[in-house]
């Protein structure tokens, strides 16, 4: 079985891609529209630089190549919500082509191009059946990404998008409370003849529409009946894909180029734009370049961006076991605290903790304690009595419990068996990260 | 350009044409693609212009600004709430 | 004629010339320092604006076009928008959605296409400046039929916002008038730089000083298949010029036969993307039944509304775009393109511009137009296309009168961005020329 997606997520400007007007949701229908997005006789696009930026960074982190210039096509057809009949896009020259992602930083799925265009606007049914449309959303600035026929299953390119989409969320910045559709157009052949499932309503309806085509496919070869070089829809309710027309032509859309904006030398901006890794290559990277945990680097990097790249800059400063024994430890253990007091870590006074520690200057025990009084706020003293005071309780809870270092020494989980004691009898004063990381430093001083 | 290709182009088009115009239109379609002919002893070119002069880089800043009052663009429209009245969809 | 009784006249000479399609309500000049009409391709706050076209009927701009807008700002008052071809589909604006303006010198003949309205407006009415658009030869050739000068820019100059478009990378706004200074003058006022029109922003700066054209090459493929009359009038120009100092060369550039149908592929290709809005939604006729479906809906307004020649040219452009067709035109006519470009850049490399007459006729009656082929009358714009084409700037002057009395033009072709020289040798002329204007009565 073969599936390739064509997915199209949406970029997030201020202003449409060839209008100024706003992208914010609106309320009412037919209020952020102008001459250009409504397609009217006379107005012309203008391209928002902005929207270049955007596709060149997801090009660059689906590792294609970007194109040295670039413009855009006209493609052709009818819909009521289509302002122009037109969809301004790009055809030959997109912006990126031939890239691959790794689905969970192994398998990779090829990438054939990713293209910047327009989305058109929306339409809803009457009761009488005639549509109504609202251009509001006309002109927003898509990115399509266009991936070959690579993913096996069903559950895979579900897979496969909820990872891609993570890694654009956090390359473009969108918060994750704001909703973000992802629409695409699913390619599935069972035997020889590929299908199109258009228009697919986010992820799980991409995993759920390409099962359903995958049985009907199944049965029909079992049957011995031929599959039609087709496109079809998927109909959520009755879990079924429907048939909506069979394809006449390879290009029905008769591509031109678009006269009215002219070409694109994406060069220099290409290299002036750099892309913060992505947080899903960031954990399989961090995890095989120190050897540790995948566990360890996923909760750095989810922790922050920062806190990781703390990580790294200690582990090429000093050595990786430090960084692993004060990042990962009690600066990790911390962390939140100190964001949550509303401040910035400052990185190289955290070094120089570390650095007094490997320097000889001060103990472990007092190492940590520096550390946790600068990002709590908990003064020194206090925090070493109240360190005193976890390690006392959980060196009190290690004797009553020796198997404890044993079975640490099999599988590190068994540190975690301290917390809830910990945590009931101090009430919740200490987090749970800071129990464990404790813990450890106790246990494995027993060894 | 026999008939059958003038009714496609038109289904495309969205035009509807009678028997005496798809009769006509082949023959006007068929003479002037036969001139058209011509362009295959044309020279050929590398270089390859979307406009004929080189119009490159235009492009304006990410600032969203209201520049119509949206009742005014409405105003010749055929709507229902603000929504533009169109055909059905299927 | 003064402001005054222009516009009281109007009317009546709309009523005799078919001129414009709509025309202004308010008959005070105001403070207004000169009258202008536009194209009915460029859209006008103050007045419906249809591109000849009657699936554009009820269509009122919320925006006046760029080149309206700085001639108001100028002092003008716009007096009406001109007839046209539907969408400039045409060469003798007779293709036209609603009225079709009648040859001041001859009402039973064309004023030419598919800027007609516009020609005939500078022709008939005194101290009147109209704005035409060029997209094969639309200026050009209307010019010449009535006898008036006009001038299509390099592609670029004139800023398209509010350009009813008909092939996006052809389509030039210029400038029609019975005499030659205000072309410069009013081009001064259009030309320029306007964010709203990317195409528009790579000009250089627009030159206006005097700068004398010492040479001009003429080439073979300019001078067959012309009328005896037209060649006549032709090679007395040719002397004439001679007499004013001017190098005239013989020269060879073959690309031109090749231009015409590359010129048709592209304008038909884009053309039929352009007019793929129009579907009877949004603005112009909405009077469909929504309980269509949308194809058939579309198809009801388009089929009802576009007249025979926008259908043709439409299927036309369909066909040639769409490789499912067999269309593999496309492509080649782009290329075609540069040859052409090429080809002016090399002779304009020696000469100052490239001259030939305007267009192989002079202004024919309707009777004769309607029994025209389609191909027929794409092929009388073959001396027009290639600067067309090209992006290249083209001015048309009156150069003599057939026996008929009918005016014969000829085009000065200039490299991009040259539209100065054009403007010198406009002057030049008109100094020594001997103008006949039609009798106008009304």
């Amino acid at each position: 079985m073969k599936i390739g997606l064509e997915c199209h997520v949406q970029l997030p400007t201020k202003s449409k891609m060839f209008c100024s007007c706003p992208t914010e949701e609106c309320e009412f229908p037919n209020t952020h529209v102008c001459p250009t997005c409504l397609g009217m006789p006379g107005s012309r696009p203008v391209l928002n630089r902005q929207v270049l930026v955007y596709g060149i960074m997801i090009a660059k982190m689906l590792n294609c190549e970007v194109n040295d210039t670039t413009w855009f096509a006209r493609k052709t057809y009818f819909y009521p919500d289509m302002s122009k009949s037109v969809q301004i896009t790009q055809y030959d020259n997109p912006i990126g082509e031939r890239g691959v992602y790794y689905l969970d930083g192994k398998k990779p799925i090829r990438i054939t191009r990713i293209h910047i265009e327009e989305d058109p606007g929306k339409t809803k049914r009457t009761s009488d059946l005639t549509s109504l449309v609202d251009y509001n959303r006309s002109g927003i600035p898509l990115a399509e990404i266009v991936t070959e026929p690579d993913i096996a299953t069903p559950a895979e390119a579900r897979q496969f998008l909820t990872q891609m989409i993570g890694d654009i969320r956090h390359l473009l910045n969108i918060p994750d409370d704001l909703e973000w559709v992802v629409k695409c157009d699913c390619n599935i052949s069972v035997g020889t003849e590929r299908v199109e499932i258009k228009n697919v309503n986010g992820m799980k309806h991409a995993e759920k529409a390409l099962h359903a085509e995958m049985v009907r496919q199944i049965a029909m070869i079992k049957a011995k009946k031929k599959i039609l070089r087709e496109t079809r829809r998927y109909d959520p309710e009755r879990d079924v894909t429907i048939g909506v027309r069979v394809k006449e032509f390879e290009d029905q859309y008769g591509y031109i180029d678009e006269p009215d904006l002219g070409i694109y030398h994406i060069k220099d901006l290409a290299d002036s734009i750099k892309i913060s890794e992505s947080p899903q290559n960031m954990v399989l990277r961090m995890s095989s370049q120190y050897k540790i945990d995948q566990k360890m680097a996923k909760q750095l990097v989810n922790t922050s961006m920062d806190l990781a790249g703390l990580f790294e800059d200690v582990a090429k400063e000093f050595d990786t076991a430090s960084a692993v024994k004060w990042v990962a430890g009690p600066v990790s253990a911390s962390w939140r605290a100190m964001e949550d007091r509303g401040e910035t870590p400052d990185m190289e006074k955290l070094k120089g903790f570390i650095r007094s520690f490997t320097e000889g200057k001060v103990t472990d025990t007092q190492c940590a304690i520096d550390i946790k009084s600068y990002m709590t706020g908990v003064d020194a003293s206090a925090a070493m009595e109240e360190s005193a005071g976890l390690e006392s309780l959980i060196n009190e809870f290690l004797d009553k419990n020796p198997k404890i270092v044993t079975d640490y020494q099999k599988n590190d989980k068994a540190a975690n068996q301290v917390i809830g004691y910990v945590m009931k009898q101090t009430g919740g004063k200490y987090s749970s990260s800071e129990v464990v990381e404790t813990a450890k430093k106790l246990i494995e001083a027993r060894f | 350009m026999d008939v059958k290709t003038v009714r496609d182009v038109a289904k495309f088009a969205h035009i509807a044409l009678t028997d005496e115009e798809t009769e006509r239109y082949c023959k006007d379609l068929g003479d002037i693609l036969s001139y058209f002919e011509l362009l295959n002893e044309a020279p050929e070119c590398d270089e390859r212009g979307v406009n004929p002069i080189l119009v490159e880089d235009i492009t304006r800043e990410d600032v969203p600004k209201v520049e119509y009052d949206a009742d005014v663009l409405l105003r010749d429209m055929d709507t229902y709430e603000r929504y533009v009245r169109g055909p059905r969809l299927s | 004629m003064s402001m005054d009784s222009t516009l009281r006249d109007l009317k009546r000479i709309n009523e005799k010339y078919r001129m414009f399609h709509a025309m202004t309500e308010d008959l005070e000049p105001g403070d207004s320092s000169f009258l202008f009409s536009v194209k009915d391709n460029l859209t006008s706050k103050d007045m419906e604006t249809c591109a000849g076209s009657r699936i554009l009927e009820g269509y009122h701009p919320a925006f006046d076009a760029a080149s309206v807008e700085k001639m108001r700002l100028a002092g003008g008052k716009l007096i009406g928008k001109a007839n046209m071809d539907e969408f400039g589909f045409g060469t003798f604006s007779t293709n036209s959605g609603f009225e079709i303006p009648r040859n001041p010198y001859d009402l039973d003949r064309a004023c030419g296409g598919s800027s007609g309205g516009s020609a005939c407006a500078a022709s008939v009415i005194e101290d009147h400046v109209s704005l035409g658009v060029s997209t094969g030869g639309s200026i050009c050739c209307p010019a010449s039929f009535c006898g008036v000068y006009g001038i299509a820019p390099t592609y670029g100059r004139v800023s398209r916002f509010g350009l009813i478009d008909y092939g996006n990378s052809l389509d030039k706004i210029g400038v029609i008038s019975q005499k030659a200074a205000d072309l410069k003058k009013f081009m001064e006022v259009i030309a320029g730089r306007d964010e709203r029109d990317p195409t528009s922003m790579v000009q250089p700066e627009f030159n206006t000083a005097y700068r004398k054209m010492k040479s001009v090459a003429v080439p073979k493929e300019g001078i067959e298949g012309l009328s005896k009359e037209v060649e006549k009038a032709f090679n007395d120009a040719l002397e004439q010029l001679k007499s004013m100092g001017v190098d005239v060369d013989y020269v060879d550039m073959p690309s031109l036969r090749y231009a015409m149908p590359a010129y048709y592929v592209l304008a038909t290709s884009e053309a039929s993307t352009n007019l793929a809005r129009y579907v009877g939604m949004r603005y112009g006729h909405q009077d469909g039944d929504h309980t269509l479906k949308f194809d058939d809906y579309f198809t009801d307004v388009r089929t009802r509304y576009f007249g025979d020649e926008a259908k043709r040219r439409i299927l036309l452009g369909t066909f040639t775009r769409m490789a499912g067709f067999g269309g593999r035109h496309y492509a080649k006519a782009r290329e075609v393109r540069q040859v052409v470009i090429n080809d002016y850049k090399k002779v304009l490399a020696d000469h100052d511009a490239v001259l030939a007459p305007t267009m192989p006729f002079t202004a024919p009656k309707f009777d004769d137009i309607s029994k025209m082929s389609a191909l027929d009358s794409y092929k009388a714009d073959y001396l027009t296309v290639p600067a067309n084409l090209a992006g290249t700037p083209h001015l048309s002057v009156p150069c003599g009168y057939d026996s008929d009395g009918m005016p014969v033009g000829m085009q000065f072709v200039a490299d991009h961005w040259n539209e100065d020289v054009l403007f010198s040798i406009a002057e030049d002329w008109e100094k020594q020329f001997d103008l006949r204007r039609p009798e106008v009565s009304i």
